[in-house]
């Protein structure tokens, strides 16, 4: 037992990693947003770019009011998991250290951030008896069957992915490790974009369906 | 104990063979159908494009289901 808690809260190889990313992406915000011009520069322009196209990606879920006002939340999921994919690009990954999104327990924590997300969004909109009351209808059993089967699908999904795509690689590198990985590493520049898609705009979809008022 | 070896193989083999065929099919259905939308109505391509890929990967998912299950008996090898 005691063994348990000395290594309780140490951290891992995963957690070095995610530091580093999470450095790296608060320095890039702050080089980018330390002084904003009129014409922009280029590391300026990245980040309108990547602001902008965002905004369009979650408007066509979401609507123009309620983008502006969960934009912080979304973007920091996708932007956080799409470094956090493609650093399994870079040389070295899976012998020096792990891609954080390839551990359950990394995703598993994502999704149960965006469980809360999503039902903190859904209380905040309509208040805590009007949320409740939107679960009470004739589709109560599989509502609360979704409470549950939300974040174990976004968990599993993500983790699965990277796992599978990590394990591939390795076994193509096993069979010939000349051309083959780079194969695999192509495909992978796509699919690491398209989960991270798919999880924000998954969150997007349920953050949407929890704030849905009447009037909009 | 070969036998057992065989046993998971085959077990593992079906787990990622049989979940991938449904996604195959699915997906599939969805890139014929999308393709079809596409040459009729031109202007929507981009859109129509990102919801493809979007529906595909959350297709993919279930294939990804079976190749973690395959992985997880492959990790039962005595």
């Amino acid at each position: 037992m005691s063994e348990f808690f000395k290594n309780f809260l140490a951290p891992t190889n995963t957690v070095y990693t995610m530091w580093i990313i999470i450095a790296a992406l608060a320095i890039f915000g702050f080089i980018c947003t330390r002084k904003f011009k009129d014409v922009p520069g280029p590391l300026q322009n990245v980040a309108e770019m990547a602001v902008g196209s965002l905004m369009n990606f979650f408007e066509e879920v979401l609507g123009p009011k309620r983008t502006r006002q969960y934009f912080p939340v979304l973007a920091t999921f996708f932007v956080f998991i799409v470094v956090c994919n493609y650093c399994g690009l870079l040389p070295g990954a899976g012998e020096y250290f792990t891609v954080p999104t390839s551990v359950l327990a990394v995703t598993a924590a994502l999704a149960v951030i965006a469980f809360f997300t999503i039902h903190t969004t859904g209380v905040m909109a309509k208040g805590v008896w009007g949320y409740i009351k939107s679960f009470l209808t004739l589709m109560l059993p599989i509502s609360l069957l979704e409470l549950v089967t939300r974040p174990l699908s976004l968990a599993l999904r993500l983790y699965g992915n990277i796992y599978g795509e990590e394990r591939v690689t390795e076994t193509f590198y096993g069979i010939f490790p000349v051309i083959l990985p780079i194969v695999m590493n192509v495909l992978s520049l796509l699919f690491c974009l398209i989960q991270a898609m798919i999880f924000s705009m998954l969150l997007a979809v349920f953050i949407a369906e929890a704030t849905e008022t009447e009037e909009e | 104990m070969d036998l057992v070896y065989g046993l998971i193989a085959i077990a593992a083999a079906l787990a990622i063979g049989l979940s991938t065929i449904g996604v195959g099919i699915g997906q599939g259905i969805a890139a014929s159908k999308a393709l079809e939308s596409m040459a009729r109505q031109p202007e929507m391509k981009g859109k129509l494009q990102t919801t493809m890929i979007l529906a595909m990967g959350i297709m993919e998912a279930l294939a990804i289901y079976g190749l973690l299950i395959a992985f997880i008996i492959l990790g039962k090898m005595p």
